[in-house]
C-alpha cells in the first residue's frame, strides 16, 4: 500500500480526563475492518498560540469507539503521498468527530505515547525506527483505533498536526 | 541484530518552552525542553508490546532485550514479564499474526458453518 498523510492544520484541543472525547478536539484513525492493520510512521505537530501553554497531547488507543463519526471536512485532510496510490475496497476511517467521541484507553497495560509541548511556538515531530512503529489492528476497541488528544494537564491552545500512516 | 532507534524532535527554540514538571510528564529532559531549547532523543519500541520508551542517555542499569526476538529491546515490565518460569514468549508481531490469523479462521468457519447449516 502507500503512505497517507493525515492532515489537521487548524485544531484546538482540550486537555480532558479519559472519557468521550470532545468533537474536534481530536484525531483519530479507526480500521476499516476486522483485519486491517494501520501503522502510523510520523506525528508531527506544530503550535498555533498566541500565549504560553501547555498541550499534552498523547497517542493511545479508544477503549470505546465512538458513535457515528463524521465524515472529514476541508481543510482537514487525509489521502495518499504518492498519486499512483491504488484505491482500496475497504479504507481506514479518519475523523474528527463524532456523534459521541471515543473514550482515550487508560489501562496500565496498553501504550501511550506522550508528545506534549508548548504551543506558543513549540514544534514535535516523531519518527519511529523501521519495525517499530506504532500499529493497530482491526477496527474494535484497545487497539483498532488510535487518537491524537490532549490529556488532563495545563491549557491546550490551537495547533497543527500531520500524521503519516500506512493500510498494511 | 539490534533494534533500529526512532526519533523525537522536540523544538522549543523559538517557545517559551514546558516547565520541569511538563517535561518530565512526557519523559523529556528537563533542561533542553525549556525556553529556547531543542530536545532530541532516540526512541525505542518494546518488541513485546506496542510501547513506546524515549531513550535515557544518563541511564546505568542495562537495558533488556530478547534473544528469541532477534536480541531486540524489551520494555522493563516486558523484561519483568519474560523473568517468570511460567512465562510464553509471544513477541507483539506474533500477537498480531495470530490475532489476524484467528479472524481469517474465523471468517472460513463462519462461512463453512453457512455451508452447512443449508444442507443441513
Amino acid at each position: 500500500m502507500t503512505k497517507r498523510i493525515f492532515s489537521n492544520p487548524s485544531f484546538t484541543p482540550t486537555a480532558q480526563a479519559d472519557g468521550a472525547l470532545t468533537s474536534s478536539t481530536y484525531m483519530a484513525i479507526k480500521g476499516g475492518s476486522a483485519t486491517m492493520q494501520v501503522t502510523i510512521y510520523e506525528v508531527f505537530e506544530t503550535g498555533q498560540a498566541s500565549a504560553t501553554g501547555y498541550n499534552a497531547m498523547c497517542l493511545a488507543y479508544a477503549s470505546t469507539l465512538e458513535t457515528t463519526p463524521t465524515a472529514l471536512a476541508l481543510p482537514v485532510t487525509t489521502g495518499y503521498v504518492n498519486p499512483n496510490g491504488g484505491a482500496l475496497s475497504t479504507t481506514e476511517v479518519a475523523f474528527t468527530a463524532a456523534s459521541t467521541g471515543p473514550t482515550r484507553a487508560a489501562a496500565t497495560t496498553l501504550p501511550r505515547l506522550r508528545l506534549g509541548f508548548n504551543p506558543y511556538g513549540g514544534i514535535v515531530r516523531w519518527t519511529p525506527a523501521p519495525s517499530t512503529e506504532w500499529t493497530q489492528f482491526g477496527n474494535s476497541t484497545n487497539g483498532g483505533e488510535t487518537l491524537l488528544s490532549a490529556e488532563n494537564y495545563g491549557t491546550a491552545a490551537a495547533m497543527a498536526a500531520n500524521i503519516v500512516y500506512e493500510i498494511v | 541484530m539490534a533494534d533500529k532507534l526512532g526519533y523525537l524532535f522536540v523544538d522549543h527554540r523559538a517557545s517559551p518552552g514546558l516547565t520541569p514538571e511538563q517535561a518530565r510528564l512526557n519523559g523529556y529532559d528537563p533542561k533542553l525542553a525549556a525556553e529556547g531549547k531543542l530536545f532530541e532523543a532516540d526512541t525505542m519500541r518494546c518488541a513485546h508490546c506496542p510501547n513506546v520508551v524515549i531513550r535515557n542517555p544518563d541511564r546505568i542499569r542495562a537495558r533488556s532485550s530478547c534473544l528469541k526476538c532477534g536480541d531486540k529491546y524489551i520494555c522493563d515490565n516486558c523484561a519483568f514479564l519474560a523473568s517468570q518460569p511460567d512465562y510464553v514468549h509471544k513477541p507483539f508481531q506474533a500477537k498480531l499474526d495470530e490475532t489476524y490469523e484467528n479472524l481469517l479462521k474465523l471468517q472460513t468457519t463462519t462461512s463453512l458453518d453457512h455451508l452447512f447449516s443449508k444442507d443441513a
